[in-house]
């Protein structure tokens, strides 16, 4: 091995490698060395002084002190352990160990820890109290600066791993502490609640308040009588081996009480996992794990603390059956013969093609699986789809069309070390908050070059290096155009072209027209931009191009998909690490509700209905024949409701009657349906509309597996019992299914894996053994179990192994009558999900923000006379939103841009049309203008002051330790020990 | 034609059902874990016998009282001093070598012994009496065996008291691994 030197340690020769630090390579030699600020995700910080060691006769810090060959390392000389000593006293000078009463002693707590495992009785400093006040005025954590050690893991995390720069420590005081923005209380501050703070913190000074008073056997008590139990602690101390002791046996019997479980977030599709801690069913806090694959120790608000829907009292509990103008409770038994019988009857009368099957991205994949089985093989229809019909199936078909696989090409980490990325229609830092830390980090840490194309001016884009604002649906225009500059000066990868990809020569052709004059005019780019966006991609070794919702929720959406993925593969970035093309998927589990089989035309593994010896396969697996044609998808279903063609529905955890575009169109189509029955965890909007209402369990209550947007197949564990009768979706399903007939007989989620990766190629090797824990798979998985984290390095996914250049056009979009002057633009926020069915479940959040609101830009308020709470009506052709009006130069001009977080009168998808993407039929959600009138000119502010958007970012590189070395009360423990200062050090 | 509806029937379950349910659930608990139930009704009659059910009844009942009373009751010096000792005093008797002392121990025993049943006496002893002492053996032994004790006594033990010095002063913390052998 290249890297390979030798060291001694402590007398003995031992092998190492270079590029570690002494204390990681300490530690994977099994040599403990006392630390406390260090962090595996944060990496050195510097400020605790335990690690202290002694190389080559100097005492250093281990954890930012590189290894050399040669080294020789002195972990046990006393001038060693006597700086450590000192630097854990400082510590402890600035914590009182009062363990037992703490609601940190869960056997993690690192302070307690380290005085364990360096045998500390006594310290020579007494802890002194420093003169603030607890913080409690963030509705899910609270600080306090008592028992901060000032390490600056949270600063560090804050700063460089999140990214949200709103944590310091003000080394200036006589008494250090963390502030928040410029020193105001936490709720003030610009802090996202991501928890990432919490999560690091060593001790209980940062904690999540559903730990506090909650976690200890006696740490309910009223403070009253906690503080002289503290004291009685601290006076009975006869050294803190034996106080250690006891609070050990407390934090065992915890153990009994305190459940942990591990799971997969829902929101969105980064697929972080995380264990939860629940005492009944009160969840005390979310703690994400090193070992988490996609996430590591990062959270946002809504992994980290919106899970109080799980607990709503608003829950289904019992089926409901529509009686009349109400809805009736019911028991299953009813509920289910009432299903089959009019599925029977309705099949029978109307024959299979009249009825369809929506499945839900919330869902796990065996859920998905089960819902296609139900309607193909039971009902033997193909109108089987899923909402990712909504969002990302045209990123599928661009990525199906050029490359094979319809799934980001690499994992995260390949995003994290690439040198370039590219952002096209992606709010990443609301929409897919972890991966955006990534990378934010990247970025600030690692010299990461971003280029942002958007309309609106979102954190990505604020941080950006380049941030262009081409015209709505016009980004294939300038895609295709630098695609074409690039060809033209001769920067294509010439190599790769040849060697891996087909159909060069007519893509070429196909790029005449776009020009840079061209794209100047249809874009409103400048040519210097183009050339400066094609100039990044052609120096960047690496380049990584992320899309999202902005590219395809437009007419022309497939397409825009395809040119992003052909400028991929002109430039040579895809099939090799850090490069590649990431449509991001927006719910936990988009891509495996389609991977599952839950579309029209494609089974498990996108293998097509209308090939017949696929049929074939899973005839012969089922026991049963299966329709030849491709079904309808949801936006069809529709229509043929509309036309009378189809009569019968069974939804699944899918509110489509909010989510689905041209929403007074889709009620009206629900409104004809002979029957319908809806599957959720609350009575949503759709299931309003519903003759049967199936009480279904959430993430929590189930077992099963998601796919994220790496294609990473994660588990998820049982944390609660289902809430009174509601049931597994997969439970219902068969129960449904069992009613018509079908026979069939799983007893748990593992074997309708097992069933499907025998028939699916890419998920063959996928078996819940090899998903255990935090372990997890990127699919295609070969029967051997051996995973693909990048896609195509073996070759594209296509008989000939190469890549096929796809010439697409540009599809100019809607075009609306002049009167409707104001381009509506909608999306995310960061700390709601959607029609916010869940997210306004919790009361923390919603205090922060209770309801929607309508940025518009300074310039359209200007001209109209808008304030902040101004009411306004936006009409389109399709139907109008009442909504208060926020201003903010995120938005310009006669852009706004409409949050999807309503059910109600600002509910986005009044105004938008029926018109679709030409090639798969995804809502052009994008593509929609409004006139505005003012309804009410006086209000308040929808969005309070007390919201990050408010905040006041201080930004810095992690903690600045400098800061603290250059204090006339710090001296390096190393130096005086050197200097023998016995006597100074007992002095003080 | 179905509008949207959103008002829900609930199934009422009225006090009787209620009860009923209850009832069952309870009785089939009993029932699952009979012969632990059978065995804490007779440790609870036991413990009705003897008082101390009304003593933990009262207690449990003024739970937060009692508990602020006792804790602060005992935030005093002298009661942490007498806790703090009691773990002292374990400590100290974990360094004791039980085996060599229990000789020494059963020697102290017959030298009280001696000394009880001689209490009384009015015998003076004179410095001739004591040197002809010396050359009784059960004396002389002891001597020598007091002379030793004090030689041991005078080794210098500083580094190994933990409640007093330093970590660093420590001897233990001294050895790689912080142990004494």
């Amino acid at each position: 091995m290249p890297n390979s030197i030798h060291v001694t340690v402590n007398g003995v020769e031992t092998p190492a490698q270079l590029d570690q630090t002494i204390l990681q390579f300490l530690t994977e030699s099994s040599i403990e060395i006392p630390h406390v600020c260090y962090h595996p995700a944060l990496g050195a910080i510097e400020t605790c002084d335990t690690c202290i060691v002694s190389v080559n006769g100097e005492l250093v810090r281990s954890c930012s002190t590189k290894l050399k060959p040669g080294d020789r390392i002195d972990t046990i000389s006393p001038d060693v352990k006597q700086s450590q000593t000192m630097a854990m006293d400082k510590i402890l000078y600035n914590h009182e160990l009062y363990c037992t009463v703490c609601d940190y002693n869960n056997g993690g707590c690192e302070v307690h820890n380290t005085v364990k495992a360096m045998k500390i009785n006594h310290q020579s400093i007494p802890f002194d109290h420093k003169p603030y006040e607890e913080d409690n005025s963030h509705p899910f954590y609270r600080y306090d600066p008592d028992q901060c050690i000032l390490c600056g893991r949270c600063v560090e995390a804050c700063q460089d791993l999140q990214v949200t720069e709103t944590l310091r420590i003000d080394w200036d005081r006589e008494r250090p502490r963390v502030i928040w923005d410029d020193d105001v209380p936490i709720n003030e501050s610009s802090c996202v609640s991501c928890g990432h703070c919490s999560t690091v913190c060593p001790c209980n000074a940062m904690m999540e308040k559903g730990m506090v008073g909650e976690a200890g056997f006696l740490t309910g008590i009223a403070k009253q009588t906690l503080r002289p139990m503290i004291e009685i602690t601290k006076g009975v101390e006869t050294g803190y081996g034996s106080i250690l002791a006891i609070s050990d046996m407390e934090s065992a019997m915890r153990d009994e009480r305190i459940k942990k479980t591990k799971t997969v977030c829902t929101y969105c599709g980064v697929g972080c996992s995380f264990d939860v801690w629940t005492k009944d069913r009160e969840i005390l806090k979310v703690e994400p794990q090193m070992k988490a694959p996609a996430n590591n120790i990062s959270t946002c608000v809504k992994g980290k603390f919106g899970w109080s829907f799980v607990n709503s009292e608003e829950r289904l509990t019992k089926p409901l059956i529509r009686e009349g103008d109400s809805f009736r409770e019911a028991e299953w038994e009813e509920a289910l013969a009432l299903i089959a019988g009019k599925f029977t009857e309705i099949k029978d009368k109307y024959g299979p093609q009249s009825m369809g099957f929506i499945t839900s991205s919330k869902c796990t994949n065996e859920e998905s699986y089960l819902m296609q089985k139900l309607a193909r093989g039971v009902i033997g229809s193909n109108n089987v789809d899923n909402c990712s019909r909504y969002c990302q199936t045209p990123a599928t078909v661009g990525l199906l069309r050029t490359v094979g696989h319809g799934g980001d090409s690499g994992s995260i980490k390949d995003i994290a070390m690439s040198e370039l990325v590219i952002m096209i229609g992606t709010n990443t830092s609301e929409s897919h908050p972890v991966l955006s830390t990534r990378i934010k980090r990247a970025q600030k840490l690692h010299g990461q070059k971003t280029i942002v194309a958007d309309l609106r001016k979102h954190e990505m884009a604020d941080r950006a290096d380049l941030f262009i604002r081409p015209k709505p649906g016009s980004d294939i225009v300038w895609l295709s155009a630098v695609t074409k500059y690039i060809i033209d000066m001769g920067w294509a990868d010439e190599d790769f072209i040849h060697e891996k990809v087909n159909g060069y020569d007519q893509f070429v052709a196909s790029l005449q027209g776009f020009t840079l004059g061209y794209a100047e005019d249809q874009t409103g780019l400048s040519r210097e931009t183009l050339i400066q966006i094609a100039t990044a991609i052609y120096e960047a070794k690496t380049t990584c191009i992320l899309w999202a919702m902005g590219v395809t929720q437009h007419i022309g959406g497939s397409d825009t998909s395809t040119a992003i993925s052909n400028l991929l593969l002109v430039t040579g970035n895809h099939a090799k690490p850090g490069a590649g093309a990431y449509p991001l998927r927006g719910h936990n589990n988009v891509q495996g509700a389609s991977d599952f089989g839950s579309a029209p035309a494609n089974m498990p593994g996108y293998e097509r209905v209308d090939d017949p010896v696929v049929r074939q396969k899973y005839e012969q697996a089922w026991g049963t024949s299966l329709p030849e044609q491709p079904g309808l998808n949801n936006h069809e279903m529709v229509e043929a409701i509309h036309d009378g063609k189809l009569k019968a529905m069974y939804l699944k955890g899918e509110d489509m009657g909010i989510v689905d575009s041209n929403i007074n169109h889709v009620h009206s189509a629900f409104e004809k349906l002979d029957f319908f029955v809806v599957q959720d965890i609350f009575l949503t909007r759709t299931a309003e509309f519903a003759d049967v209402v199936l009480p279904a369990a959430p993430s929590f209550e189930k077992e099963g597996t998601f796919t994220n947007t790496e294609r990473r197949i994660q588990r998820l564990y049982q944390v609660f019992e289902p809430l009174g009768d509601s049931k597994p979706d997969w439970q219902i399903i068969m129960a449904v299914a069992n009613r018509l007939g079908a026979g069939w007989n799983y007893e748990h989620p593992s074997e309708i894996m097992d069933e499907a990766a025998k028939l699916s190629p890419i998920y063959a090797g996928v078996t819940y053994e090899r998903l255990e824990g935090y372990k997890s798979l990127q699919w295609p998985v070969a029967p051997d179990g051996t995973d693909s984290p990048v896609l195509y390095t073996e070759g594209f996914n296509f008989p000939d192994g190469k890549a096929n250049l796809f010439p697409v056009k540009w599809s100019i979009p809607l075009q609306f009558p002049e009167e409707y002057d104001i381009h509506v633009n909608n999306g995310r926020l960061l700390e709601h999900f959607h029609e916010g069915n869940m997210t306004y479940k919790s009361k923390g959040i919603s205090s922060k923000t209770p309801k929607v609101f309508l940025e518009v830009s300074p310039e359209l308020a200007a001209e109209r006379g808008l304030r902040d709470g101004t009411l306004v009506r936006l009409t389109s052709p399709f139907g109008s939103v009442k909504v208060e009006c926020l201003i903010t130069d995120r938005v310009q001009g006669k852009e706004v841009y409409l949050p999807m977080n309503d059910s109600g009168d600002a509910a986005i998808n009044l105004l938008t049309s029926s018109e679709a993407d030409k090639d798969t039929d995804t809502p052009a959600y994008k593509e929609i203008n409004a006139k505005m009138e003012i309804l009410r000119q006086e209000g308040v502010s929808p969005l309070p002051r007390i919201n990050h958007r408010n905040g006041n970012p201080q930004p810095q590189i992690g903690v600045q330790v400098q800061k603290k070395w250059a204090r006339k009360d710090y001296v390096f423990p190393g130096d005086l020990v050197k200097k023998g200062a016995e006597a100074l050090w007992q002095k003080r | 034609m179905a509008k949207a509806i959103r008002s829900v029937q609930r199934i009422e379950i009225t006090e009787e059902q209620k009860r009923q349910q209850d009832l069952e659930e309870v009785q089939n608990a009993l029932i699952d874990s009979k012969d632990s139930i059978l065995e804490v009704l007779q440790t609870l009659n036991h413990m009705q016998e003897r008082g101390v059910l009304s003593l933990v009844s009262a207690l449990f009942g003024q739970g937060d009282k009692v508990m602020d009373i006792l804790v602060k009751k005992a935030d005093t010096p002298e009661t942490a001093n007498t806790l703090k000792n009691l773990l002292l005093m374990v400590g100290v008797l974990g360094t004791l070598n039980v085996q060599q002392l229990e000789p020494i121990l059963l020697k102290v025993n017959a030298g009280i012994a001696r000394v009880a049943d001689e209490k009384d006496s009015q015998e003076k002893t004179g410095i001739f009496d004591l040197m002809r002492s010396l050359r009784d053996p059960e004396i002389n032994r002891s001597i020598t065996l007091m002379l030793n004790f004090l030689k041991g006594m005078g080794q210098e033990t500083e580094s190994l008291e933990r409640t007093t010095q330093l970590p660093e002063n420590q001897l233990q913390h001294r050895t790689p691994n912080h142990q004494l052998k």
